[in-house]
């Protein structure tokens, strides 16, 4: 399905906002925002508050995130923040810190 | 210049023009001109051409050197072999990759940045 | 090189976007694009912002400057409003563009396949190539890099192949030509200069007009018209007056 990719060589200072899905393999200081699922790469770095229906972790987000469905840290994934979402799961391997809140 | 419209002049490969040239119907420069074009009719630069000067026509053709302003009513076409310097104005300006230029090109359109809600310039 | 990016038609960048890789934009972008590599914008693209990369393919609106190290091409239904800068500039009828077109100044390493017998690197290397070359810097590059334009753009009538032998007595005047050159009387003073046919001699910049050399305006020509003169005038003298 069409949806923004934003390779490993890239970087993105600002604002990303859209109604598909977005998977994030480069760098992204600012704030991203979506109707649809997110991921985050093994190479990325993100610095910014990510919204989105689902947010699957697997590199280091620095952030608040908040997900309509669910968020996802991965082994080896990283995010310090705090996590707003119906459900969530941090995998063994997986590092996070911040608050959880599972009420919508 | 001929006083049918539908005659194409020719200024010659080996012919020099120092001076205005003005009047209906085409032209095709394969030699040099040093001076003012003004034609009511389509005019072409052939490549081995050059024109010091304004170049004003219907439609321009540029395939040889232009050293001025070109000012067509219809559409201004720079071939690849041409080098030209000047403004291009013209309904449509097209250029093919590997022409020489430094030109600046003055077409009148609208962008259009609308569509999305919360981006409007 | 790094992996190829896009960002969606549904998806809208405020800010920067830098690199390496491509990067394809169909959404939107209010910023600018600074890559290593290709861009390529789609017909449902709209930047706001320059964008800088090595070969620019552009189909949907901009407002910025285009900057290109290979190529800036504008496909039918482009509309730019900014300058553009690169060795190679394409706009195709159906696009629309505002502003400073140059290709001039800008240094790349292209080898062109249309010209790729005859067009090394050193042509388009050197921004100033056709500067340096008037210096009486040996060029093969150029003329050559004109070759492929000239058969194709010759038509049958054409006199520039009959034109040919002038061009070989022109080397004998190449030195006399550096001096002259400062003319003001030039008709390509500045940067155009006119194509030489394929068999112009090495020594001769792209600067040689095709028709035979002349420093006096008023002069007539030296012998080398006549040698040209009969066939090409014969053909010549259409509507001619």
């Amino acid at each position: 399905m069409a949806g923004t990719v934003i390779g490993e060589g890239l970087t993105i200072e600002g604002d990303i906002s859209g109604d598909e899905e977005i998977v994030i393999h480069g760098n992204l200081r600012g704030r991203l925002t979506t109707s649809d699922a997110v991921t985050v790469g093994g190479t990325a770095v993100v610095g910014a508050d990510i919204t989105g229906a689902s947010l699957s972790v697997a590199g280091q987000v620095t952030g608040d995130v908040t997900a309509s469905e669910r968020v996802d840290i991965q082994a080896g994934g990283k995010l310090v923040g705090d996590i707003k979402a119906a459900r969530f799961t941090i995998a063994d391997g997986a590092s996070f810190k911040g608050n959880v809140d599972m009420e919508l | 210049m001929p006083r049918h419209p539908n005659e194409i002049s020719v200024v010659g490969a080996a012919t020099r023009v120092t001076g205005r040239i003005s009047g209906d119907g085409a032209l095709r420069i394969e030699g040099s001109v040093k001076g003012d074009i003004n034609l009511n009719g389509d005019a072409e630069i052939a490549e081995g051409g050059s024109v010091e000067g304004n170049l004003h026509g219907i439609g321009l053709d540029i395939g040889g050197s232009l050293l001025g302003d070109a000012h067509a009513r219809g559409a201004i076409a720079v071939r690849a072999g041409a080098q030209v310097r000047g403004e291009l104005r013209g309904a449509e300006v097209s250029i093919e990759a590997g022409a020489r230029v430094s030109v600046r090109l003055d077409t009148e359109f609208e962008l259009d940045f609308g569509g999305t809600p919360q981006r409007r310039h | 090189m790094a992996e190829s990016s896009v960002i969606g038609a549904g998806t809208i960048v405020s800010g920067h976007v830098r690199g390496d890789g491509s990067l394809e934009i169909l959404g939107r972008v209010e910023g600018d694009v600074n890559v290593t590599g290709n861009v390529v914008i789609g017909a449902s693209g709209r930047v706001r912002g320059s964008v800088s990369g090595a070969e620019l393919t552009i189909a949907g609106h901009v407002q910025g400057d285009l900057r290109g190290t290979l190529a800036v091409l504008l496909e039918s239904g482009a509309r730019v409003a900014g300058d553009i800068s690169s060795p190679r500039v394409g706009i195709a009828p159906g696009a629309l563009a505002r502003g400073h077109v140059q290709t001039d100044g800008e240094p790349a390493a292209v080898a062109r396949p249309a010209s790729a017998a005859a067009r090394p690197a050193a042509a388009v290397a050197r921004p100033d190539a056709l500067r340096d070359l008037r210096r009486a810097a040996p060029a093969p590059a150029a003329p050559a890099r004109l070759a492929p334009v000239a058969p194709a753009r010759v038509a049958p009538a054409r006199p520039n192949p009959p034109i040919q032998p002038s061009v070989a007595k022109v080397p004998a005047r190449a030195e006399t030509r550096a001096e002259t050159r400062p003319e003001p009387r030039k008709p390509d003073a500045a940067k155009p200069a006119v194509a030489p046919p394929p068999a112009a001699a090495p020594p001769e910049p792209e600067f040689v007009p095709v028709r035979p050399l002349k420093v006096e305006p008023r002069r007539p020509p030296p012998p080398v018209v006549p040698v040209l003169g009969k066939g090409v005038k014969a053909k010549k003298k259409k509507s001619h007056d």
